[in-house]
């Protein structure tokens, strides 16, 4: 594999470069407003702020920094978001969208720690149709599986997933989702389709509130107008015809 | 150690449809009336714009549903299996507060055919006994359609249902269901405007020679007073009916149009946060004597005394309080001796979609019923002579929602994830829906609900165990269905036609389907093969009644919210009648 075929960013191995591996950066902000607002970096411990790698600044308004993943889950999430929400024509890239924010923030909320799953034992291993059936939290179940896609990946390229090259990057997602992948105790196919899949869905396609799907760039690319969904009217004089608001939709911000 | 309450007349355990329909009846000719509900009144964001169009918390984390950390239900595939819990629920959706399932509905509102009704004496005297597999243990529901249609004719008033007659009074109707059962009056409003899908859909159907209708809807296709001077707005629409409150007030419920109506009377009461623990029963003296419930906001016990009660909770818990409770014979399925549990059925549901280059479908306009229909190949409207199972669907074009987690057909062959796949959804999202086949669930020996010996509620209750596959004959029934499906989908002139989607088995819990889970308290005329009699009345307790879809002994292939509210209906009636004269009725 040759550097060229690098993302363009590795931003983890730049800060291990600069000494500043606590820092957590911010999340980059959407492409359009990168130049609105100076980089506010959290600092984890002190360390002089003129050692932060800038990044592009984040919406105004828009969260940054990270509530539960590590410098090396941000690192490894945002590749695989990047990968599977490439930055293209139809709308920028999956970190630029707030797919990786989006995901940080779940697990670090309610529904990652566990919010209203049954918890009870005894654990025990069932058909795929039983559903999830292991003791972890989502954020657990999140870390566990990051963490043996970093060995295997380790083992197989001799670096982590998001220093592999693009076409590796897919090679080996196809694998992961088809089962081929096998590292650890745990099913990763079944953690990359029960659990990581659909938060990078729900990511690009939420409502902006939870931090992806930033400037509403994911329905803007599908056509769906968001709020406030009064068609009363439209279903006849919009049946079979392009709805104007498919172009500009809105959101609940746009309501609070 | 429960505090015990003063004794109350009736006691409703559930404050969702059947409680609604039964208060209604009750309260205003002066009956002291007791709704316990374990949830909360819906009064929230989940009924307010701009918090009622989010689909992550409403349509994603179900946060209307019931709580599996609180309670959930084991699986098993066959009964000589290990159960799991379902950690999640996903594959239905319990409802939890006021209103119930009922306030988080889609809307589809159907009357039972005749044949479902007289299942097992209909498919006898039309295919003889022996084309009836043995272990399908369809029964008769010990009524006929007769004695519903009253009720299903107030119920539609009730709810201010949109739709077509296609059969007043043996009247054949022209534009309406050329299948469905005589009706005594036309809906109360007209149908929903018809969406681009439905008339592709119309267009297609008719020239294979069916004869498509609009879906009866709970979604007001404009505004509405009911006979109780309840009001509906107009239908705005906004494809957020299940899994959502309707915000607009245009959507049929019991928490906008049957609770408000008796709320402010001395003789009714909603106690909402009430989880009924277990109904208490006498059993030498055959008869139940109140319900123990813990307050959920203080963890208090309360032992609240009855002369009547009235189980009208959701299907599964309806099954499980009287196993909890001791009442009846827990069904045996090695021995098929026993009642309660069941006849667990459920839904048969398939599909294939269709994808326009040139038409705009825009799904985002969309309402829980917003359909159109054929009804060819549902039930026993066709024969199943030689077919090898029984059973069928409706088949429809749908628009419930346009939800973009949830609803983006893409084309097959299209990949998970990348550019290409981004592309795809941006091509088809407008462009695309689903022609689908909502079919029946007929009973099946070993399907069934018992207690779970391993895993326990918050509470410390043992949890449901479900038995549950689907049976041979359903998946035969769905693969025919669903290549008629296809044959429609292939006459719209589709782009692209998907790749038709069958049921198959296992059942998988990890997949939504419907809330239309039915049986385990089954009615009929012997009491050695069901929990209720014709009345609704316990075979085991005088004084205990039980209503919804637990009642039904095989599932329809129609939604099963419109029988459901015609039982509740005929239940008041009943009910008045016992309350004068207490007696088996």
């Amino acid at each position: 594999m040759s550097d060229q075929s690098l993302p363009p960013i590795d931003r983890r191995a730049i800060l291990k470069g600069a000494g500043v591996a606590t820092v957590v950066l911010p999340t980059i902000g959407v492409a359009n407003r990168a130049e609105a607002a100076e980089p506010k970096p959290q600092i984890a411990q002190a360390q002089s702020p003129a050692a932060v790698v800038p990044s592009p600044a984040a919406a105004p308004g828009a969260a940054t920094g990270h509530q539960f993943l590590s410098l090396d889950e941000v690192a490894f999430t945002e590749a695989l978001v990047d990968h599977m929400w490439p930055k293209d024509q139809l709308s920028p890239s999956g970190t630029e969208l707030g797919i990786a924010t989006f995901i940080d923030r779940q697990l670090a909320g309610a529904f990652g720690q566990g919010d209203r799953l049954y918890t009870q034992g005894p654990f025990r291993i069932g058909k795929p149709q039983h559903g999830y059936q292991l003791p972890l939290t989502p954020a657990q179940y999140y870390r566990a599986g990051v963490s043996a896609i970093a060995t295997a990946c380790q083992k197989r390229f001799g670096r982590s997933f998001e220093r592999i090259a693009v076409a590796d990057r897919e090679q080996f997602l196809q694998e992961l989702a088809s089962g081929k992948v096998k590292e650890g105790p745990l099913d990763l196919a079944a953690w990359f389709n029960g659990l990581a899949y659909p938060l990078f869905v729900q990511g690009a396609f939420a409502d902006p509130v939870y931090g992806g799907n930033r400037d509403k760039a994911a329905w803007k690319m599908i056509g769906y107008p968001g709020l406030p969904a009064v068609y009363n009217q439209d279903v006849v004089r919009f049946r079979g015809k392009a709805h104007p608001r498919s172009a500009n939709p809105q959101s609940i911000q746009d309501f609070s | 150690m429960a505090t015990t309450l003063k004794e109350r007349e009736v006691v409703v355990v559930g404050g969702g449809l059947s409680a609604g329909l039964i208060a209604r009846k009750l309260v205003p000719l002066g009956r002291d009336v007791l709704v316990l509900e374990r949830g909360a009144p819906r009064s929230g964001s989940e009924s307010q714009l701009p918090s009622q169009r989010d689909e992550l918390r409403w349509g994603i984390q179900r946060g209307l549903m019931q709580r599996e950390n609180v309670e959930t239900y084991t699986l098993r595939h066959a009964p000589e299996e290990t159960a799991l819990p379902m950690r999640r629920l996903l594959s239905f959706l319990p409802g939890f507060g006021v209103g119930g399932g009922a306030s988080h509905w889609n809307g589809q509102t159907w009357r039972f055919q005749t044949t479902d009704y007289i299942l097992r004496s209909h498919l006898e005297q039309r295919y003889g006994k022996a084309a009836i597999p043995s272990d399908m243990t369809v029964q008769d529901w010990g009524i006929r359609y007769e004695d519903l249609e009253p009720y299903y004719t107030l119920f539609e008033k009730l709810f201010g249902i949109s739709g077509k007659a296609g059969n007043i009074k043996g009247v054949k109707q022209e534009g309406g269901n050329a299948f469905e059962p005589w009706r005594a009056e036309e809906f109360p409003l007209p149908p929903l405007e018809p969406s681009e899908a439905g008339l592709i859909f119309k267009a297609a159907v008719e020239k294979l020679g069916y004869k498509p209708f609009p879906m009866p809807a709970a979604n007001a296709s404009r505004a509405y007073t009911n006979p109780d001077g309840m009001k509906l707005g107009a239908c705005q629409y906004c494809g957020h009916c299940e899994r959502f409150v309707c915000e607009a007030n245009a959507k049929a419920s019991p928490d906008r149009l049957l609770f408000p109506f008796i709320a402010d009377k001395p003789n009714f009461e909603l106690r909402t946060h009430a989880e009924a623990l277990l109904i208490n029963y006498d059993k030498a003296d055959r008869r139940v004597t109140g319900v123990t419930y813990i307050d959920t906001l203080t963890g208090e016990e309360f032992t609240q005394p009855a002369s009547i009660i009235v189980l009208g909770s959701y299907v599964l818990s309806n099954t499980r309080l009287l196993l909890l409770s001791g009442i009846g014979e827990p069904y045996d399925p090695g021995t098929g001796k026993g009642v309660v549990g069941k006849n667990y059925c459920f839904q048969t549901i398939s599909g294939v979609s269709v994808f326009f280059e040139d038409r705009y479908i825009n799904p985002f306009m969309g309402a829980g019923a917003y359909g159109m229909v054929i009804d060819e190949f549902n039930n026993d409207h066709f024969d199943h002579s030689g077919l090898g199972f029984f059973g069928g669907a409706f088949i429809n074009a749908t628009i419930t929602n346009g939800r973009p987690i949830t609803t983006r057909a893409l084309p097959p062959g299209t990949p998970r994830w990348g550019s290409a796949w981004k592309a795809a959804n941006a091509k088809w999202y407008l462009r695309s829906f689903n022609i689908s086949c909502h079919g029946t669930s007929y009973s099946h020996r070993s399907n069934c609900m018992d207690l779970d010996p391993d895993y326990r509620d918050a509470y410390g209750r043992p949890l449901l165990r479900i038995a549950f596959d689907f049976p041979e004959n359903d998946l035969k029934m769905s693969l025919f269905v669903t290549q008629k499906a296809h044959d429609i989908a292939k006459a719209t002139g589709a782009t692209i036609v998907g790749t038709p989607a069958p049921r198959r088995g296992p059942y998988d819990s990890r997949i939504y389907q419907s809330t239309h889970n039915t049986g385990g308290t089954i009615m009929g005329t012997d009491r050695a093969t069901s929990v209720v009699s014709p009345h609704l009345q316990s075979w085991d307790a005088q004084n205990l009644f039980i209503t919804g879809a637990s009642v039904f002994p095989q599932n329809s292939g129609y939604n099963p919210t419109g029988a459901v509210g015609a039982l509740g209906l005929r239940l008041a009636d009943d009910l008045m009648s016992y309350l004068e004269r207490p007696r088996f009725l």
